[in-house]
């Protein structure tokens, strides 16, 4: 007895020591053959984790990521977050220090990426930008305005200033004998006969105007706010005072606007629960005729309407106001044109020599030829090009698969010769091109606030979801404004008070 | 005689001396091959259960992750005293509380009566056909379920709503009305749960001997009698162990099923513990905070739990433990 006893324990023992050493031994192995692979291979083949956000169904498969490895010389392996869980998954690498070389953060203003971020835990890159050619060109604007606290703690996404715009249904337009809308009043008319007569011509009233979704910022909400002037987020008087946007009298002017197309039935009754998928495959459906979000969705819009809406032309509209002034025009820029990060964490990139390498595969990616590739794929098997570098995809289905996921993790999207040859893209550039010069920046963007820190992302539910009540005819302007207060009380008065004391600081400077 | 006296008190005491010393250690000793099996299950509950417990600690502290627990800085109450000051708070109890009571009031009762009605079923093939269909629900994910909801319910051509615009009724925002929540919570539950449920009772029934309902059946008991008098009665314990159970785990009231029914205008009533920590801790990093309301939720259940349980011995029953 005794003797079998012991063995079972020993037994035991052993299978608990081996595990343990299985695992330890696996994780260390893995790091092991990491910086071996660098330092072993030297100048040949780098070795690059990246923790990136995934904006696509599925992740790429493998054709792409060769040619891109083959490029710059790295060996390329991803951990792909889907963009929808990015919060809870990027809080949890963060707070389990799970991270990779490369991390794209994409969520600045979420607290405990701001936290993370100014705990050093990741490397200052401002000073090492200038020695490569391509990182070089990141201008000061944008280095500014991707800073916290004055430090720049990544390599910015350069991304359009904005994006955003109106998407039309041009054949039903021609049909009921209407005009593209300039004013947010033409916009409603519109919305209106899409509604009311039969734009699709089935004899049935089961269209509506717009097709929005549950979305206050990249839905339809926002990009109407700019029409009516609405600020970005914040607005800085003169005196230096900053009021938030839901305090103007434009955000109000939209809540009505919104709150009117809900009432008389001109935009999908259940948008404050719609998701985007649903949103963009009703619009290709056919089940309405106006689309708010970023412009060159036409394009996707477009192609989902294949086989379903054969008849679909879209006409793409930036140029919207509610005075008609071309003097008013006006479009928010989100997050002021930086798209995020990709940040270093010194947990996983150990010194300068090692950082210096990363920063070199960044810059790489940066090259024109690497920027094809995420972009467009492999010529001949993604696509032609003319002689004016004018890109025709010709084999849609394997681009979706095998390089549109990749389009998200490009550093920059701005500058390259190559371009679309598709009319609609071409277009959705040109008009995205010229927002910039209409962009509405968020003062506030790097602005430093310990309460906006933390306390921030809760605060605006109150405002989200008083929003929506106004919208749906639940509550009603004095209601509104009593949340408003209630914003304040919770902790909105101590983000305004270190706002202002934040942009006070940086007038002086 | 002093010898003899002296042999007889050595003789009494040392068996005395020996049960005295027969202690935890020497019983482990003797059954140590049993001690042994529950060795990787107390393993279990001490590492994967207990040990982790220690960072409940983070509930007294501004916990930042890449400072660790060492480094965080110590507050105290601070969080405790936020959550019990914020308006939020009671509209987290009370919302979690009424579902809670729902669960119990409304849905608990159902399966047992269904139970009851399979068990007057005497077509065996029938009765085994319903048992199968009502079981698969049961294996849907609450991402299924919720978007067929979503399909039947929503406004925009929604099966249910359209009806009821051909009945010339106006439509109704279910998804969206926070008045029509609870209702579509509880019957979303019902239409996954309801059959899987019976299987504990319908399994009780079927021990109950057969002898009782043959005496009623000659005291002149008919269906309903026999079920009220002989099946009820029997199955009573089964009942009650399996409502303390439900209490323990109700307040677990589904974070996933929630979560998916959560919108900005329903929060009002929809917003429950499990969701509020999933927000405010993982999305939105309070990491701290978000322990300290799943400290009190987790406090709640224990006391709802030893309460029942309680309740249930003085009722004369055996309780869970």
């Amino acid at each position: 007895m005794k003797p079998m006893v012991s063995k079972m324990a020993a037994f035991t023992l052993v299978c608990g020591l081996l595990l343990s050493a299985c695992g330890g031994g696996g994780g260390k192995g893995e790091t092991a053959q990491g910086s071996g692979g660098s330092a072993a291979a030297g100048d040949e083949k780098t070795s690059i984790t990246w923790l990136n956000i995934l904006h696509t169904a599925s992740p790429p498969t493998d054709t792409v990521l060769n040619k891109i490895e083959e490029k710059t010389g790295a060996d390329i392996k991803f951990s792909w977050i889907p963009d929808a869980s990015k919060e809870e998954r990027i809080n949890t690498s963060l707070a389990s220090d799970s991270l990779a070389d490369i991390v794209t953060l994409t969520i600045l203003d979420n607290s405990s990426v701001r936290n993370a971020l100014k705990s050093g835990m990741f490397w200052e890159v401002e000073s090492y930008l200038d020695e490569f050619p391509n990182l070089a060109k990141i201008s000061q604007d944008t280095r500014r305005s991707a800073s916290i606290d004055g430090k720049l703690y990544g390599v910015p996404f350069q991304k359009d200033l904005a994006r955003n715009g109106v998407v039309i249904r041009k054949d039903w337009l021609d049909k009921l004998g209407l005009s593209v809308p300039k004013t947010t009043d033409e916009l409603m008319n519109v919305a209106k006969a899409f509604t009311e007569q039969d734009p699709d011509g089935n004899g049935q009233k089961d269209t509506t105007g717009f097709m929005d979704r549950s979305d206050l910022i990249y839905g339809a909400f926002k990009t109407l706010g700019s029409y009516f002037g609405t600020p970005n987020n914040w607005q800085v008087t003169d005196d230096g005072k900053m009021i938030p946007e839901f305090e103007t009298e434009g955000y109000v002017k939209t809540m009505d606007y919104m709150k009117a197309l809900y009432e008389k039935g001109y935009i999908n009754q259940d948008f404050a629960v719609t998701a985007k998928t649903d949103q963009q495959q009703k619009f290709a459906q056919g089940k309405a005729g106006i689309y708010v979000g970023a412009l060159f969705d036409g394009k996707n819009l477009l192609n989902m309407a294949k086989g379903v809406q054969d008849n679909m032309q879209l006409a793409l509209v930036n140029n919207i106001t509610s005075t008609g002034n071309e003097s008013d025009r006006a479009i928010w820029a989100a997050n002021n044109g930086i798209g995020g990060l990709l940040s270093f964490p010194k947990s996983e990139v150990k010194d300068e020599a090692e950082l210096k390498r990363v920063l070199k595969f960044v810059n790489d990616l940066m090259d024109d030829d690497v920027y094809a590739l995420m972009t467009y794929g492999i010529k001949g098997v993604h696509y032609t090009v003319d002689a004016n570098d004018a890109v025709t995809i010709t084999n849609t289905d394997l681009w979706q698969q095998e390089v549109q996921p990749f389009a998200s993790s490009r550093p920059s999207e701005t500058g390259y010769k190559i371009h679309d040859a598709d009319p609609l893209k071409a277009e959705a550039d040109k008009l995205i091109k010229e927002n910039a010069n209409y962009g509405v920046l968020n003062p506030a963007y790097s602005l430093e606030s310990e309460t906006y820190t933390t306390q921030g992302s809760e605060l605006q539910k109150i405002i989200t979801d008083a929003t929506y009540k106004y919208l749906l005819g639940k509550i009603n302007l004095d209601e509104f404004k009593a949340e408003v207060e209630n914003w304040k009380k919770s902790g909105g008065s101590k983000i305004i008070e270190e706002y202002e004391a934040a942009y006070k600081a940086t007038q002086q400077k | 005689m002093k010898d003899s006296n002296t042999a007889v008190m050595n003789m009494n005491v040392k068996p005395a001396r020996k049960v005295r010393t027969d202690t935890a250690l020497d019983r482990i000793k003797r059954h140590k091959l049993l001690y042994l099996m529950i060795l990787p299950g107390v393993l279990y509950f001490i590492i994967f259960k207990y040990l982790p417990m220690g960072g409940l600690v983070i509930a007294f502290q501004d916990y930042q992750p890449f400072k660790g627990i060492t480094g965080s800085p110590w507050v105290g109450m601070k969080h405790f005293v936020r959550l019990f000051t914020e308006p939020t708070f009671f509209m987290l109890l009370r919302n979690t509380l009424i579902l809670f009571a729902l669960n119990i009031v409304i849905f608990f009762p159902l399966p047992i009566i269904l139970a009851l009605m399979l068990n007057e079923v005497r077509h065996r093939l029938f009765k085994n056909w319903v048992q199968t269909i009502i079981y698969i629900p049961h294996f849907m994910s609450w991402v299924i379920i919720v978007s067929i909801t979503y399909v039947f319910l929503t406004v925009d051509g929604g099966v249910l709503n359209e009806l009821i615009a051909k009945l010339g009724g106006h439509k109704i925002s279910f998804l969206t009305a926070p008045e029509w929540l609870r209702t579509v919570y509880i019957g979303q539950i019902i239409w996954k749960e309801l059959g899987w449920s019976t299987i504990i009772y319908l399994s009780a029934i079927t021990v109950v001997d057969t002898q009782l309902y043959e005496a009623a059946e000659m005291d002149g008991a008919g269906r309903f009698r026999k079920t009220w008098h002989v099946t009820l009665p029997a199955i009573r314990p089964v009942i009650i162990t399996l409502l303390i159970l439900k209490i323990g785990s109700t307040l677990d009231l589904g974070f996933e099923h929630m979560y998916l029914l959560l919108n900005s205008l329903n929060r009002e009533v929809a917003e429950i513990f499990d969701t509020y920590i999933y927000t405010a801790g993982l999305k939105n990093g309070q990491l701290s905070f978000s322990t300290t309301v799943g400290l009190f939720k987790g406090l709640v259940g224990l006391v709802l739990v030893m309460a029942s349980n309680r309740l249930a011995k003085k009722f004369g029953e055996d309780g869970v433990y």
